[in-house]
């Protein structure tokens, strides 16, 4: 009878929990506003890689409430104001780890992917 | 919270900001790649998705969402209750009278029985008390002063212990009295305390040695109203019962003593107790219990660790001041006795022991109002919810979860008894300074300190969020429980017959109606019980009888000439106008205050143990007629009865029968068993008075003898006679003689101070107990009979409006207007019958934990049940016949035309 309320979901092709780390790894880069990490991501996977807004937003809001990055507000030439984040000490630790455990997660999955090189070795 | 309120506003609109600024760039960029404005609009847009859901999952990082749901649903609550003003008052009344009526003797219970005393650590505070091995009963909290000192001087685990006795001081030399609460207090009572001084030095150990002079400490209000606060009060002479006192400095505000329910106004040391009652002082009396105890342990000494080191000192203090009078037997278990302590942090209080159990029915029978006021609110809203149907179906229709409708309909109820709770805090102070008067009588004045603190204030918000719940859920659990289609089609749920119209409302009636039956049993018992009282064969008549109390204390006068002055006054009184008869006597009905001893035959049987106990009272010679309690046999007293005549007594009734059976009483003698052991002088019986009550009314008439006052000395009672009675009967109302006889005493002897006080104001004082809770039960057992009335009424009418359909075709097929109404009375009997069963059942388990408090009457009263029974089932089926004829005289033309 009543429609189950969908809970949160990103709805991204990106994988689960990726999408904080590419955050932090593109404002290492240097600080930026909403539109520009999009595209950012997007270019830089070769337009692969679409960020939902309705993922982009939540999940700067939520990094910003770990403090792993700050957000500002700065005037732009097109008119508006915008918002721009930038990468904290402890955002740039939280990258760092992030990093390492995507590393033990790719090169595991790989290990499964291709099992007899692994032996092989 | 961790962010403020306009802060989420802030982040909002910054948000919104946000979201644009990333519109317009993507429209930026689409038409930089050559597309047309509204193209690059609809890109953008559908790029960035759902808009209203990107915010409101940022909006649930922040972890706002429920604050903004809940003022959501406040607004709309609002919105909605400010719709139907109607309901909403009728809602927010009945529950201001039931949170109002819980506040009000949660209010009274908190102060009498859980808050901790104003002073510095109460909860460390012990209070001292005697128990003997032998005794069952509770141990007893009074020492002799001669204990007092004992344990002053010789424990070793307090900080602070000290001793007091409340008494009452005459602030006039003369004349009619002017009565103030005063302590007897010892030296360490202030500084144990930690009670500091508004002015002036409160007393220290110094103050309080052996032949002290009159010194005294004020209570702040009275030191407000006395002196209106004057600093030179100190320093300044109060006279109290006739004796000079300096006044040495007042304590501080908030301090009332440790009494609860008292405040006191005067406080002088123990030692001072020898000024105001002189040769008849009770420091060395061994056999005077007048002292409370309260000590505070030293640091890092536990209770169990006091309570066995005064188990160890016990047996050398009672040692030493064992009553050497005393028969061997006695004595011995005085030496038994074992002190013991028990926490005091909430004081000590007379007020507490006696409306115990009044306070925990009141909070009982409230607690049941309250619940009928729930149920009837919730029957109430569930008519609502129903109207309300088809908004409810939209919304669950457009997405709404039932969880969040329920959030948001409970929303709605807890507003509502929230608003109820505020004015019913209104209800509660007035209702609590109206129970204090009630409670408090002119002889025994309540002093109790209410506020509207975090406690109360607290109790009353939890109340209210219970209650809102409580009526809520039901009604919300079942409007959300809809089948959206038929809903949304239009049709009314509950249309076909038989499938239980209304079902939760009409259980929700029958609790109502068994919950008020219950109420209205308990009134009726309250009430039967008052009235048995009232109307109780009292043996005296107390209607206009003005009754002086004379002390002749600090008139100096030998017991001789004291004995004259009064039998002139009583000569003088009888000549005032208006009076029919006047009498003397050492002790009045219903007084509260006794004096017994253990009588024997001289020749024959006794009675044994208590059974030969007998009330004691010295009486003049028309005491008998002045009180219309006629001699049966033999005689009163006369003149002849004088002091050095052979002794004589009159006994009542029951006396006549337990000692001498069936015998003629009249010429035999008896004697009293003294305390030393020894039989005292021979009395002869010369009459046998009609029974009478003499201490309280609830007692079985005890075994009574009057003595004549003239012989008092003879009884070795003569002290009996410094603060006489006189008993006026009048032909008019008795007040009108207060002025005349006050001139009859004053132009005898000016230092006589003098109290008056109707028999009639006596025997009522003594009852108010019972009149507090037949008034205030009968009062909402009223209350709950009409909004039970209310509710089953509502529900009726809601019903009746719901079967207009059916009622139409069944009128339509024939059905005359006396089988419809039929129909609907069916239907209300079944409810009554439901409820009366339960109502009968619950009563028969509840009301016998009020038996104790009843007089001459059983908790399983039959007459007060079915009476109960009758009165409710009449205003039920009243209140179901107006709904009933409504539906009765429907048109079915009408119904059926605008189906």
């Amino acid at each position: 009878m009543t429609p189950p309320k969908e809970p949160y979901q990103n709805r991204t092709e990106i994988l689960q929990g990726t999408l904080d780390m590419l955050i932090l790894q593109v404002l290492q880069w240097g600080p930026r506003h909403g539109y520009a990490l999009s595209k950012a991501i997007r270019t830089n996977s070769g337009e692969i890689l679409k960020v939902d807004t309705g993922s982009l937003y939540p999940a700067l809001h939520r990094l910003e409430r770990k403090k792993w990055i700050e957000a500002e507000w700065k005037p732009s030439e097109i008119g508006p104001r915008l918002r721009v984040y930038r990468l904290t000490k402890s955002g740039r630790k939280q990258l760092v780890s992030e990093r390492s455990r995507w590393a033990i997660l790719t090169s595991a999955i790989a290990g499964i992917l291709n099992p007899a090189k692994n032996e092989g070795d | 919270m961790k962010f403020s309120f306009w802060k989420r506003k802030q982040r909002d609109e910054e948000l919104s900001e946000e979201i644009q600024t990333h519109l317009t760039l993507g429209v930026r960029e689409e038409m930089e790649s050559g597309r047309s404005r509204r193209d690059a609009q609809f890109a953008a847009r559908r790029e960035f998705g759902n808009e209203t859901l990107a915010r409101e999952t940022t909006r649930d990082m922040w972890g706002w969402r429920w604050l903004g749901d809940l003022m959501q649903d406040i607004r709309y609550g609002l919105r909605l209750l400010g719709k139907n003003p109607g309901f909403t008052v009728v809602a927010i009344l009945t529950l201001a009278l039931g949170i109002g009526a819980n506040t009000a003797i949660f209010s009274l219970v908190d102060t009498v029985m859980l808050k901790m005393l104003p002073v510095q650590k109460p909860e460390e505070l012990v209070v001292l008390a005697i128990t003997y091995p032998k005794s069952t009963g509770e141990p007893n909290p009074e020492f002799t002063n001669p204990i007092w000192e004992q344990i002053r001087d010789q424990h070793d685990v307090f900080s602070g212990v000290f001793a007091w006795s409340q008494a009452r001081f005459d602030l006039a030399q003369g004349g009619e009295s002017h009565l103030v609460n005063g302590l007897e207090v010892s030296g360490d009572y202030f500084n144990t305390l930690g009670v500091q001084p508004a002015a002036g030095r409160l007393f220290v150990s110094g103050d309080d040695k052996r032949g002290c002079s009159g010194s005294a400490v004020l209570g702040y209000g009275f030191w407000q109203e006395h002196f209106g606060g004057a600093q030179n009060a100190v320093g300044s002479v109060l006279s109290l019962s006739g004796h000079p006192f300096e006044v040495i400095g007042v304590a501080a505000p908030r301090f009332y003593g440790v009494d609860v329910g008292t405040k006191f106004d005067v406080a002088i040391p123990i030692c001072a107790e020898a000024i105001i009652r002189g040769s008849n002082s009770t420091l060395d009396v061994r056999m005077a219990w007048w002292l409370n105890i309260v000590g505070r342990p030293k640091f890092g000494i536990s209770p169990e660790q006091v309570s066995a080191r005064l188990q160890v000192i016990s047996p050398q203090i009672f040692a030493a001041t064992v009553p050497q009078k005393w028969k061997a037997e006695s004595q011995k278990n005085y030496l038994s006795g074992i002190i013991v302590d028990s926490p005091a942090g909430k004081g000590l209080s007379e007020v507490r022991r006696s409306y115990d159990q009044p306070l925990r029915i009141l909070m009982a029978v409230v607690g049941l109002v309250l619940l009928i006021a729930c149920a009837n609110i919730a029957s109430l809203m569930l008519a609502r919810a129903a109207a309300r149907q088809k908004e409810i179906s939209v919304r669950l229709a457009i997405g709404a979860s039932r969880g969040r409708l329920i959030r948001q309909l409970l929303t709605e109820c807890v507003l509502l008894s929230f608003a109820g709770a505020a004015l019913g805090i209104l209800f509660a102070r007035w209702g609590c300074a109206i129970l204090v008067r009630f409670i408090s009588s002119p002889r025994n004045p309540v002093f109790l300190q209410f506020s509207v603190d975090s406690r109360i204030l607290g109790f009353t918000a939890a109340i209210a969020v219970l209650t809102g719940i409580l009526f809520g859920i039901l009604p919300a659990l079942r409007s959300t429980r809809v089948s959206l289609s038929s809903a949304m089609k239009g049709g009314r749920q509950d249309e076909t017959p038989g499938s239980g119209h209304f079902r939760p409302g009409r259980w929700i009636v029958a609790g109502q109606v068994a919950l008020s039956l219950v109420l209205i049993i308990v009134a009726g018992l309250f009430l039967r019980s008052f009235s048995n009282l009232l109307t109780l064969d009292t043996g005296f008549d107390r209607g206009n009888v003005m009754m002086i109390g004379a002390n002749a204390h600090n008139a100096n006068l030998s017991p001789e000439v004291r004995e004259t002055l009064w039998s002139q006054a009583i000569q003088r009184l009888k000549k005032l106008p208006g009076v029919t008869s006047a009498s003397e006597s050492v002790i009045t009905p219903i007084s509260g205050v006794g004096w017994n001893s253990y009588f024997h035959r001289q020749t024959g049987a006794s009675p044994v143990g208590r059974n030969a106990l007998a009330n004691i009272n010295a009486v003049s010679p028309e005491y008998f007629a002045t009180l219309r309690s006629p001699i049966l046999v033999g005689r009163t007293f006369n003149v002849g009865d004088s002091d050095g005549a052979p002794l004589v007594g009159v006994i009542n009734e029951t006396m006549a029968r337990r000692f001498f059976g069936g015998a003629d009483p009249i010429g035999q003698y008896m004697y009293i068993d003294q305390t030393s052991g020894t039989a005292g002088p021979l009395i002869q019986v010369i009459g046998v008075v009609t029974d009478a009550k003499y201490r309280t009314l609830r007692e079985t008439t005890p075994a009574t003898i009057y003595f004549p006052v003239a012989q008092l000395a003879a009884q070795q009672a003569q002290g009996m006679s410094e603060q006489p009675s006189f008993e006026i009967r009048t032909a008019a109302a008795p007040a009108a003689i207060v002025k005349s006889a006050a001139e009859v005493f004053t132009s005898m002897n000016g230092s006589i101070s003098l109290s008056f006080r109707t028999l009639e104001q006596q025997v009522n004082d003594s009852l108010r107990q019972d009149q507090l809770l037949a008034t205030l039960s009968g009062f909402f057992g009223g209350l709950a009979l009409l909004l039970a009335m209310i509710g089953l009424y509502g529900v009726l009418a809601y019903m009746v409006t719901q079967r207009r359909k059916e009622i139409g075709i069944r009128m339509a097929l024939g059905a005359g207007k006396s089988s419809i109404l039929g129909l609907i009375m069916r239907d209300v009997s079944i409810l009554l019958a439901a409820g009366i069963v339960v109502g009968v059942g619950i009563s028969l388990w509840a009301t016998h934990f009020m038996q104790r408090m009843l007089f001459n009457l059983n908790a399983r009263d039959a007459k007060t049940i079915i009476f109960s029974v009758a009165v409710l089932s009449a205003v039920a089926l009243l209140a179901g016949y107006l709904p009933a004829r409504r539906a009765a005289r429907l048109d079915p033309n009408v119904i059926l035309r605008d189906e």
